[in-house]
């Protein structure tokens, strides 16, 4: 048995060459940005419309949909909606992932640390510029306390690690169907809707918002920024972290159970 | 007539390729499906809070939506080749179609068809049916032939923003992305009336990039709404040729795209 901090450092060392890898491609990083804008400039058209009809107060008001529709695009290349990443799936269907089989690290590890590294990237190189750019252009509400604020980040990182632990969930399935890109958009769809990504939760009816209280994918979106905006406050913030880490830890043992099966029942195609 | 029935057969080669993968296949189908109704549902949603979007009701805007959703799935079955042409590419496969005795443009054309798309189809088409039934629209005879019009020039008009981005592969290996704004975003932004848009947003979307012309001012005409103002009748009446026009265009870029193409060797 190796030393703790030891094991630490490979897998940090994965974290690190997967955040390298992805800096190679800048221009589709350009690329994504400007698409990053795109979207978050027709959602706030759509809004600012659907807000200059209606003279009833809405639960939030234009400025804050406008805020939340901006961490949204900040963070959405972090979330799992686009379903396994196909270098992954590729891997598996032309049995290169037998690679690394030999390698000696845990896998479920391996790629949580891939994912973690994925996640910096685009948070960096991504969220960053859509951030700072938009407080430019939009009236984006900033906290004004640093405790709002830590919680936030807090949030937010455990959001980062659920969408991790929720995206080996899905890829693994691959070791079954081989070709997942039905899974990818199927469960990507559930994710998008439940997570709050197309709509606040806010703004939902009553019974529905209910559902999505009891489901994990509030946790990735709604939930951090709820607590940014300040929606919520005092011992909820504890109690919507608190389910945060619990499905964080479900979605990681479900992973841990779908590797060990996929890779038991793993012929390896072509050679 | 001969390239009618090599492109059938080729596509018949395609479907029973798409076919061995049958679990995924059922799969994707339904969550195409279900990608299209979460969609739509959550349009409804607004709607349930907020009544009216621009004096638009949600039938009215789910009119808009069928619409641009059937165009860009029919887009996407039959462009598939287009779509994913970087890959002929970057591998140097282009070199085999240079020198079979067809033309380039109908062999990439009819290198893929994605028939999972079906699944997408048929969610915005049942949403065209139930914004139709939902709304009073007096068909005519005119109607029909003018919103069948509309809806193979929207096609057209995807299409064409697949062969602009295939094209853009000669030059630089990898697709651009850029181009997802237009499909992608294109389908999301044409779901929604573009009176709520900004003016030079307008503009763009429909002299540059026209998917005003094959949506919008289509579905003005055919529910008898009020015309913008600035907007002219006659405009109206000939917008959606500007699919047939733009689809034009990006093939004569693609002929000249074709000459610059350098292999990447194998």
């Amino acid at each position: 048995m190796r030393p703790l901090y030891l094991t630490f450092n490979v897998y940090f060392a994965f974290v690190r060459k997967s955040f390298q890898r992805r800096m190679q491609y800048r221009v589709a990083n350009l690329a994504g940005l400007t698409t990053n804008f795109f979207f978050l400039l027709v959602h706030i058209f759509v809004y600012t419309a659907f807000y200059a009809a209606s003279t009833e107060p809405q639960p939030l008001n234009l400025n804050e949909i406008i805020t939340y529709f901006v961490l949204c695009q900040v963070s959405f290349m972090l979330m799992p909606f686009w379903g396994a990443r196909s270098e992954v799936t590729q891997a598996i269907k032309d049995g290169s992932v037998a690679l690394q089989l030999t390698k000696p690290v845990d896998f479920h590890a391996y790629w949580f640390a891939d994912e973690c590294g994925r996640a910096c990237y685009f948070l960096l190189m991504r969220g960053c510029p859509t951030f700072l750019i938009s407080i430019l252009f939009f009236e984006v509400t900033i906290p004004q306390q640093f405790t709002v604020f830590m919680a936030f980040a807090a949030s937010m990182v455990l959001a980062i690690f659920m969408s991790a632990a929720i995206m080996i969930t899905i890829f693994s399935s691959a070791f079954w169907t081989l070709d997942t890109a039905g899974i990818s958009g199927m469960s990507g769809s559930v994710i998008m809707l439940f997570s709050g990504m197309l709509v606040p939760i806010a703004l939902w009816p009553e019974w529905l918002a209910h559902i999505a209280e009891w489901l994990p994918f509030a946790g990735l979106i709604d939930v951090p920024f709820s607590i940014y905006l300040g929606k919520t406050t005092g011992g909820a913030i504890l109690t919507a972290i608190g389910k945060q880490m619990m499905w964080c830890i479900i979605f990681l043992g479900l992973g841990r159970f779908f590797l060990s099966r996929g890779f038991s029942r793993l012929v390896i195609q072509g050679g | 007539m001969h390239h009618l029935s090599l492109y059938l057969h080729f596509v018949k080669l395609r479907i029973r390729s798409q076919m061995e993968y049958r679990f995924s296949f059922v799969f994707d189908l339904f969550s195409q499906a279900s990608i299209a109704v979460i969609d739509f549902f959550m349009i409804a949603l607004l709607f349930n809070r907020f009544k009216e979007l621009a004096g638009w009701r949600l039938w009215e805007v789910g009119f808009l939506y069928g619409m641009i959703g059937v165009c860009f799935a029919v887009a996407e079955m039959v462009g598939r080749g287009f779509d994913v042409f970087q890959n002929s590419v970057v591998r140097g496969d282009f070199d085999t179609i240079l020198i079979r005795p067809l033309g380039t443009f109908f062999q990439v054309f009819s290198q893929d068809f994605l028939l999972r798309r079906v699944g997408r189809f048929s969610q915005a088409f049942v949403i065209l049916l139930i914004a139709n039934s939902q709304l009073t629209i007096s068909w005519s005879f005119v109607k029909v032939g003018y919103l069948l019009v509309s809806l193979v020039s929207g096609t057209s008009f995807f299409i064409g923003l697949f062969v602009i981005g295939a094209t853009s592969c000669f030059w630089t290996i990898q697709s651009i992305e850029i181009i997802n704004i237009f499909t992608n975003g294109g389908v999301f932004m044409g779901s929604y009336p573009f009176s709520i848009y900004r003016r030079w947003f307008r503009h763009f979307f429909t002299f540059i990039v026209p998917l005003a012309c094959v949506n919008y001012f289509p579905a003005l005409f055919l529910m008898e709404k009020v015309v913008p103002s600035g907007v002219s009748t006659l405009g109206v009446y000939l917008a959606p040729f500007a699919g047939f026009l733009f689809l034009g265009i990006t093939m004569l870029f693609w002929r000249w795209g074709v000459l610059h193409y350098q292999s990447t060797g194998h």
